[in-house]
């Protein structure tokens, strides 16, 4: 599963360059000359459409960050392009206004002020007039549950609610695509929760969300599809759900409630499956399934499952190849 | 542009009231340094001696000094507190771009320096006994004079942007600054009282002095120079700047601190 180059430039082939939010092609990076030369991100190829959550997952330097404030106009590509919106901001500051970011390891946030205050401030940053910045923080801090809390300087929120103004913040000016730099670190069960339920309510409204992390149940949960960067280079792109199903074994688990009987045992072990008590196991085709299902008749079935990989399986998986 | 303009004077005023003893702190730490100096040259001179009108050229040398730093080390501080505090990143994705940023912080941060300056002159006058004048005609050497100093503070900015730790550099820099804004320049003779048209707000403070302590008329000549001089600082300022930002995005070392 080795994606080294874009696909095609050829937008017809998938969708219309408007329905696409984000597209990165060939974005590289290099660091240093001669001995000192490092590549940090090698041909990344990324798109995004609207609505859609993006996990960018990868080990601790592969390149997640570099790539994601390549795409914000932070970090200058060595090679490649960026378009958000269809334009390019490192050559247009204006694409700026569709882009939202909340980076990671970072406050976001200055913390002398209270947070009604910070969204007045970025909101005006990033170009929108001062009254209906106004207008939409206040907006944004009931929606977010901060009404309470609009007055208090930020340094005295608990870390969840400072990540709940960021994220707010981050969406003042009403941007198309949203990065999101391991927007769950550090927080707690239920301030993870909420900033995930954040996310889904983002998304459901169209935004396109790039997020990194390294909690891959929150990438599972939240992600759309899933992209896997290592040593620089992407190695896996494709939907949560396909990774999985291709991840994922065709053994199944049962169980029933009850003894089987001798000739019970002895047609299932003819259909492939083994028996242990109450436990059965399957490793045969879908279709005979139904036959041993029929065979157990009419002992009570507790359970039938089947093996299902996990993100984290699959990324070990793939990291460690 | 003039929203943002009062965004940054909201928030530097919000965020300089909020903490209020940091403020007459730093006040105090100026008078005191005065006070220290003006004591010390007192004693050394004997009692017998009086400043006259050097005691007037004195104060205001010391006043601009003290602005002047502060407009200096504005940029390249903030610069280095906002990447280590996480905002410099949100700061350069405005859509305005970096340099307008950071020119309206300059003019916020000017405008409550002024008030600051304004404060700490009518205070060492009270202590000195000095007695400036404030004609009208000031506000154009100040104005030339700011100019060139915020030249310097992109200067400073842009080598806080490329080589991060610049505390040092600010510190050699600030007894510089003594030289450019503290000796009387314009009563030099020989090739100095031309050189000092090339130094940076030279020009200008020499004016300020001629108007404010030795009661002259301003000398429009002079001033069409010191203006000069305050315009190609700020002009190379500004283009260093956007050099710092550009090597920064390319080295990836925005947000390093």
């Amino acid at each position: 599963m080795q994606l080294a180059r874009c696909p095609t430039d050829d937008w017809t082939n998938h969708s219309s360059p408007g329905s696409i939010v984000l597209d990165t092609r060939d974005l590289s990076k290099v660091y240093g000359r001669g001995k000192q030369r490092f590549e940090a991100v090698k041909q990344v190829c990324l798109t995004l459409h609207p609505g859609e959550v993006l996990a960018f997952l990868g080990p601790n330097g592969a390149g997640k960050t570099t790539t994601i404030k390549m795409i914000a106009g932070l970090v200058r590509p060595t090679q490649g392009r960026v378009a958000v919106m269809g334009e390019d901001p490192h050559r247009q500051p204006r694409a700026l206004r569709h882009i939202g970011a909340v980076l990671e390891g970072n406050r976001n946030l200055y913390w002398r002020l209270t947070p009604a205050e910070n969204l007045d401030y970025f909101g005006v940053l990033r170009q929108v007039p001062r009254q209906l910045a106004h207008r939409r923080g206040l907006e944004l801090l009931a929606r977010f549950g901060l009404e309470e809390k609009r007055n208090t300087p930020v340094q005295k929120l608990s870390r969840g609610m400072q990540q709940k103004v960021a994220i707010a913040v981050a969406l003042i000016h009403n941007p198309r695509l949203l990065l999101l730099d391991e927007p769950t670190l550090g927080l707690d069960v239920e301030a993870g929760e909420m900033v995930k339920a954040l996310v889904r309510q983002i998304a459901q409204e169209g935004r396109a969300i790039l997020l990194t992390t390294h909690q891959l149940d929150v990438a599972e949960e939240l992600a759309d599809r899933v992209a896997i960067i290592r040593r620089g280079r992407i190695i896996a792109e494709q939907s949560t759900e396909s990774l999985l199903k291709e991840f994922s074994g065709s053994t199944y688990h049962l169980e029933v409630d009850g003894e089987l009987s001798p000739q019970q045992i002895h047609t299932v072990t003819q259909l492939g499956a083994t028996v242990q008590g109450t436990q059965l196991t399957y490793a045969g085709t879908p279709e005979k399934l139904y036959a041993l299902l029929g065979a157990l008749s009419p002992v009570p079935l507790v359970s039938v499952q089947r093996d299902r990989a996990d993100l984290t399986q699959v990324f070990l998986k793939l990291v460690k190849d | 542009m003039i929203d943002l303009l009062y965004a940054e004077l909201k928030r530097t005023w919000i965020q300089f009231i909020r903490y209020p003893t940091e403020v007459i702190s730093g006040i105090v730490i100026i008078m005191a340094v005065f006070y220290g100096l003006f004591a010390s040259a007192q004693y050394m001179a004997g009692p017998g001696f009086a400043f006259g009108d050097r005691l007037d050229a004195v104060v205001l040398g010391y006043a601009l000094w003290t602005l002047i730093i502060s407009v200096n080390n504005d940029i390249a501080i903030n610069l280095q507190i906002e990447a280590e505090t996480g905002t410099l990143e949100q700061v350069f994705l405005s859509p305005f771009g970096a340099p307008r940023v950071f020119l309206a912080r300059a003019f916020a941060s000017l405008a409550l320096r002024l008030v600051i300056l304004m404060v700490v002159l009518l205070l060492l006058m009270g202590i000195s006994g000095s007695r400036l004048a404030f004609p009208p005609t000031l506000l154009l050497p100040l104005a030339s004079l700011l100019l060139a100093g915020y030249g310097l503070a992109f200067l400073m900015g842009a080598a806080a942007l490329v080589f991060k730790r610049v505390q040092q550099i600010l510190g050699i820099f600030q007894f510089l600054l003594l030289f450019l804004l503290a000796a009387p320049l314009e009563e030099a003779t020989g090739p100095m009282q031309y050189l000092r048209f090339l130094l940076p707000m030279l020009p200008s403070t020499g004016l300020l002095r001629d108007l404010m302590a030795r009661g002259l008329s301003l000398d429009w000549f002079t001033y069409t120079l010191a203006l000069l001089n305050g315009l190609v600082y700020f002009a190379l300022g500004m283009l260093v700047f956007r050099w710092a930002e550009a090597t920064a995005k390319q080295r990836g070392s925005l947000s390093g601190y």
